[in-house]
């Protein structure tokens, strides 16, 4: 009897000792494993950028040849612009857009056009025959479009100098709505 | 100190003992007459403490079945509210933001500010599906070692108390030599496969304890599944993307180094005669097969570089039906649908001189991202001008009102033997409807009645007629889902299809106590016991057999 | 020979077998009092015939199936119809079999009229045999269809059961909330019962009676290219419209009762044509449920759980209630088998993905956790008898819910059904 109360205490007083650190051990696993779906499900989302947001990257072909990235453009005003020449609005507001970023040009604004996946031929004889100067690259398979969440053509995202979306334009755009965005992005 | 409590028989059991580990005498409830607690036959489960700590209070939690029973019921719950509306993960385009108070009005509108438009990838889904998890181990961590170790050392003779609080229970005379029908009776259960243990007057007969682990491998199943969905997270585990694949553009395959062709897609119906009567009089077309003749390539140099085409190896081809998807090296490619896309794709032009007949070239044109150089024999043709859709605005100036190549129109500068020194301009329109419609010929004037561009034969035309739909996936995290639910169904079949039956006896002074214990399946242990009973002359009914309970 | 034919007529055999052998277990049950014999023994020799009965029955809607599955070159689970038909006939299979284990005639009474209803209900589905679009030509249509079918049998068969176990307790004398409650609960579940007697017998009237009305809806929609199209859906009524497709026109309606036009139209936000033909069936199932049970109550003059309590007299309610659990505990893994894993079997097969949180796959998710809620509760014995048997039957509803309901209104990439 005095040996069978021994052995139950002692394995009670082993196993004790060993469940403490067990219970350890899978709250600990539950914690990392748990946190780690929970902020997958939190924030490697990418979602449609929406003003406020971060302007998402990327690198794409000039018509120059060369390669330009967003980030090139830190620490300026960007207006990242999306049209097609198609797209009757967006041919439209051309004009107003490159009238605006000759004035601006210099205090540090700076307008990248992204062409909706159109051949060179028809992007070059459109950009000689509008005169733009800003530069223009190609949004090659639409992949920026899609990151962007742009559903309507044209739509302009104004980025100030630090990467940020400052305002969402989806449509047509005159002179005065646009300079008023490149003002509240160069005031700050 | 762990403080014990001995029992009549001498055993010391622990704390929270219900009935003693040793001869079943209940410890607590002495002079009761209810049927007693059975559950993982009254050993301790856990030890108490006077001030659990934070640990045993979190471990205690989600020990709980009631806990468990509650995130089960809130994972249903949660899941139904998640199919109202359509989830944001079945459209392709829309932005979540707009379309559900658009199309459902406030209701929609509060359904997507409550997450509930992405209900299965919300945090708190998730958070409910960890802690199921995490339910699943303790609870199940929690139980089976009392479980192991009270089914593992049991007494063959157990307290008369034990025996007669059963909810099967038989009192009878036995009038001949104890042991002697105890050893028969024993030979009879071995029959019926019971696994019979004497003390000579003394018997215990067990069935099919392997069931009681079933429901520990279940969990053990179900773990490994939640482990291997949660694992799809991981980095590189998991793609999935619905893409249209015109036929004969290789595509690229977002997030991955691959490209795919179509290179064919064939859809085919099913025939009259293949249809039923009935069916025939609705006069509907079915499709019967759609098949995309797929090639799987991989770039291997230039992939990402902006201005430079990508060098692509083929790696993989694949004729893609239904339910038998491409697969290369983990990366899967299904069929999902097809749409009608009828369009140009290239021609292979010859610039021929009407009145020499000589034709020089061939050179291929693209409808999508024409190259602005060819050669023609000796003549260099330049692309000035490219309209895709071709069109002439309200003052008469071309220009292109789509991106899709549904009127295309080239403008080129031809130079060479007998061009003019700043080369001649000629418009061509690939597609013959076009042609008459913008009147090529006089537009292209003298130039255009020597010479023209034009394609051989049909053989010529590069044509796609469909686009086909087709999902690609990889999903690393799949074996061990399979794994953990063929683990789950053996696990819950060994729990459900089979009952732990438990029979005790004993005969003091020719009076025979019987009490018999099952987990579930309560009448056919009644049945066996009354069986095992006949066989040794006792009759009784099987019904009355059950002890008289108060019914709650 | 026709074997389309063949195969209806059998079926319709079988569920003439099905509705006499229901009836001879009636007598089973109730002739007890007005027979010469030893009840026990009337009740064991009417059990018999109406299983006997059952069997045949059985027999006959095997061979529709197979003569059906022969004809139509692929296994006639495809679409409403004939899952339906299947279903009954797997409830007839478990049945048979929980039967076979109990042997209580008094559990044909209700197990027989649930696959009777869903037999009757099925028949209100197009019959045609359609040839198998290209996602169900695969042999796991037969696997995964199947097998759910046989498990639902099994719940099925539990609800009927656990259905009785409360018709057997609960006391419609007694006034207390809780007990008045029960009451209702019971009513309610009767009721919902007489909704698909009631949508399939009004169905049938008017069909037979040639009653047709049809609406039609023009939507605009603005299409990629920034250009307006205009679609046009029309949508055949069987049942007489009390309530209009939203924004449809009336193209031809059959007068009814002095009423020559709609009474009602849809709310704005059910949207398209099928919406407010789904919306009529459901008020007119509603209507005739509601008048068979008012009919039923002005005849027995109470209610009519405490019409059907009696004949439960003689069986033992903790016996109803193993039964109940029993027959949801064969079914549970069966269950898990073929609406869940080899659901995601063919799925990932055919669709590459074994889970995609459709509709049909959530709702059958919610199925297995409330089953399996319902058997952790069982661990606990406050949770047998009644509340047990009230959750076999809410599972129950969840199983119609998502054979049903998903179906039909909620859409998806499952909703082959189309009535």
């Amino acid at each position: 009897m005095v040996v069978v109360g021994v052995n139950a205490r002692f394995r009670v007083v082993c196993m004790g000792k060993h469940k403490k650190w067990i219970q350890v051990i899978i709250l600990l696993a539950v914690l990392l494993i748990g946190g780690f779906s929970i902020g997958s499900s939190l924030f490697s989302k990418e979602s449609i950028p929406k003003e406020g947001s971060a302007a998402p990257q990327f690198t794409l072909t000039g018509l120059d040849g060369n390669a330009h990235s967003l980030s090139e453009y830190r620490g300026r005003a960007v207006m990242i612009n999306f049209w097609g020449s198609w797209c009757e609005p967006c041919t439209r507001e051309m004009p107003a857009i490159q009238s605006q970023y000759e004035k601006w040009k210099d205090s540090g604004f700076v307008v990248l056009g992204l062409n909706l996946d159109e051949s060179p031929v028809t992007v070059e004889n459109f950009v000689r025959q509008y005169k733009l100067t800003f530069p223009i690259l190609f949004d090659v398979d639409l992949r920026m479009r899609n990151r962007y969440g742009v559903i309507s053509y044209p739509t302009s995202f104004f980025v100030d100098p630090n990467g940020k979306i400052v305002q969402i334009h989806p449509g047509e755009m005159d002179e005065q709505s646009i300079e008023e965005a490149i003002r509240s992005m160069l005031d700050k | 100190m762990i403080p014990n409590t001995k029992c009549e028989c001498g055993h010391q059991n622990l704390v929270g003992t219900v009935l003693c580990e040793s001869c079943g005498k209940p410890l607590y409830d002495e002079d009761g007459t209810q049927p007693l607690e059975m559950r993982y036959d009254g050993v301790a489960r856990r030890s108490q403490k006077a001030n659990p700590s934070w640990i045993d209070r979190i471990w205690n939690f989600f020990s709980s079945v009631k806990v468990a029973i509650y995130l089960i019921l809130a994972i249903l719950v949660g899941g139904a509210l998640g199919t109202i509306y359509p989830q944001e993960n079945t459209f392709i385009n829309i932005d979540p933001a707009v379309y559900y108070k658009e199309r459902y009005g406030t209701l929609g509108d509060i359904y997507y500010k409550l997450g509930l438009s992405d209900t299965y990838g919300s945090w708190w889904f998730i958070a409910l599906l960890v802690m199921l998890g995490t339910s699943l181990v303790i609870c199940s961590l929690d139980r089976v070692l009392p479980l192991y170790r009270a089914l593992s050392k049991q007494q063959i003779r157990k307290h008369p108390q034990f025996i007669l609080r059963q909810k099967v229970v038989y009192r009878g005379e036995i009038k001949e030599d104890a042991e002697q029908w105890v050893s028969r009776l024993a030979e009879r259960l071995r029959r019926k496969r019971y696994r019979v243990r004497t003390d000579g007057t003394a018997l215990l007969a067990e069935k099919n304890r392997f069931s009681r682990w079933g429901p520990y491998i279940n969990h053990i199943g179900l773990i490994i599944f939640l482990l291997a969905v949660l694992a799809r997270n991981i980095p590189g585990w998991y793609l999935d993307h619905f893409i249209g694949f015109v036929e004969g553009e290789p595509t690229p395959i977002p997030d991955t180094r691959y490209y795919l062709k179509n290179e064919r897609f064939t859809v085919e119906f099913y025939s009259e005669d293949e249809m039923a009567e009935s069916f025939r009089k609705r006069g509907e077309v079915v499709p019967k097969k759609y098949e995309t003749k797929a090639v799987l390539y991989e770039c291997v140099a230039d992939c990402g570089t902006p201005g430079k085409q990508p060098q692509l190896k083929e790696v993989a081809r694949h004729d893609i039906v239904v339910n038998d998807p491409l697969e290369y090296k983990g990366l899967l490619v299904y069929q999902f649908d097809y749409a009608e896309t009828p369009r140009l794709v290239a021609v292979n032009l010859s610039l021929r001189n009407k009145k020499t007949g000589e034709a020089y070239g061939p050179f291929r044109l693209s409808m999508k991202n024409p190259a602005t150089e060819y050669e023609a024999g000796p003549y260099r043709l330049t692309l000035k001008q490219y309209f895709p859709d071709f069109a002439l605005d309200d003052k008469g100036v071309p220009k292109t009102v789509s991106n899709e190549p549904n009127a295309p129109a080239f403008v080129f500068v031809i130079t060479g033997p007998g061009m003019p020194q700043d080369g001649q301009v000629y418009l061509y329109f690939p597609r013959e409807v076009d042609k008459v419609k913008y009147r090529q010929d006089e537009i292209n004037g003298a130039f255009g009645a020597e010479w023209e561009l034009s394609v051989g034969g049909m053989e010529d035309v590069e044509i796609a007629n469909y686009t086909s739909y087709l999902n690609i996936r990889v999903d690393k995290a799949l074996p061990y889902i399979w794994v953990g639910a063929a683990i789950f169904m053996i696990g819950v079949v060994m729990g459900l299809y089979w009952q732990h039956r438990r029979i005790w006896l004993r005969i003091d002074d020719g009076v025979l106590s019987l009490g018999a214990h099952t987990n579930k399946n309560w009448y056919g242990l009644r049945r066996d016991v009354a069986w095992a009973l006949r066989q040794t002359g006792v009759e009784v009914d099987p019904k009355q057999l059950a002890n008289e309970v108060k019914k709650t | 020979m026709n074997w389309e034919s063949v195969s209806s007529t059998f079926l319709l055999i079988a569920f003439i077998l099905y509705s006499v052998s229901f009836l001879v277990f009636v007598i089973a049950i109730t002739g007890q009092r007005w027979s010469a014999r030893d009840p026990r023994q009337h009740a064991r020799k009417w059990g018999w015939i109406g299983f006997g009965g059952a069997a045949v029955g059985l027999a006959a809607h095997l061979i529709y199936f197979f003569t059906r599955w022969y004809g139509g070159g692929h296994i006639p689970t495809s679409n409403m119809f004939e899952f339906l038909t299947f279903l009954a006939m797997m409830i007839m299979i478990a049945f048979i079999i929980v039967f076979a284990i109990y042997r209580a005639p008094v559990l044909g009474v209700f197990a027989m009229p649930v696959g009777i209803v869903i037999l009757a209900y099925a028949s209100v589905f197009p019959h045609d045999v359609q040839p198998l679009i290209p996602p169900l030509q695969s042999y796991w249509l037969s696997i995964h269809v199947t097998t759910a079918a046989a498990g639902e049998a099994f719940f099925a068969v539990g609800f009927a059961a656990g259905l009785m176990h409360l018709l057997r307790v609960v006391d419609f004398k007694e006034t207390s909330k809780p007990a008045r409650r029960e009451q209702r609960g019971v009513e309610f579940t009767l009721f919902a019962v007489l909704l698909i007697v009631g949508f399939v017998g009004i169905f049938f009237v008017f069909k037979s009676a040639g009653y047709s009305a049809s609406f039609q809806r023009e939507t605009v929609s603005i299409d990629a290219n920034g250009n307006e199209v205009t679609q046009t859906e029309t949508v055949n009524y069987v049942l007489p419209p009390i309530v209009k497709p939203f924004n449809g026109t009336v193209l031809q309606m059959d007068p009814f009762l002095g009423m020559k036009s709609p009474l009602f139209e849809a709310p704005s936000w059910m949207k398209g044509v099928n919406a407010g033909r789904k919306l009529n069936t459901v008020i007119w199932s509603v209507i005739s449920a509601a008048v068979l049970y008012a009919l039923l109550r002005l005849v027995f003059r109470k209610p009519l759980g405490a019409v059907i309590r009696p004949a439960l007299q003689g069986i033992d309610p903790e016996d109803l209630d193993e039964i109940s659990y029993r027959a949801i505990a064969i079914g549970f893994p069966i269950f898990t088998l073929g609406a869940l894993i080899f659901a995601m079997i063919w799925a990932a097969e055919a669709w590459g993905r074994f889970w995609g949180w459709d509709p049909k796959e959530v709702w059958a998710l919610i199925t297995w956790l409330f089953y399996s809620a319902y058997l952790h509760l069982r661990l606990s014995r406050s949770w047998h008898g009644r509340r047990s048997s009230w959750m076999s039957v809410i599972g129950f509803i969840i199983v119609m819910f998502t054979l049903v309901g998903v179906n039909l209104v909620i859409a998806g990439l499952h909703s082959y059904a189309g009535v």
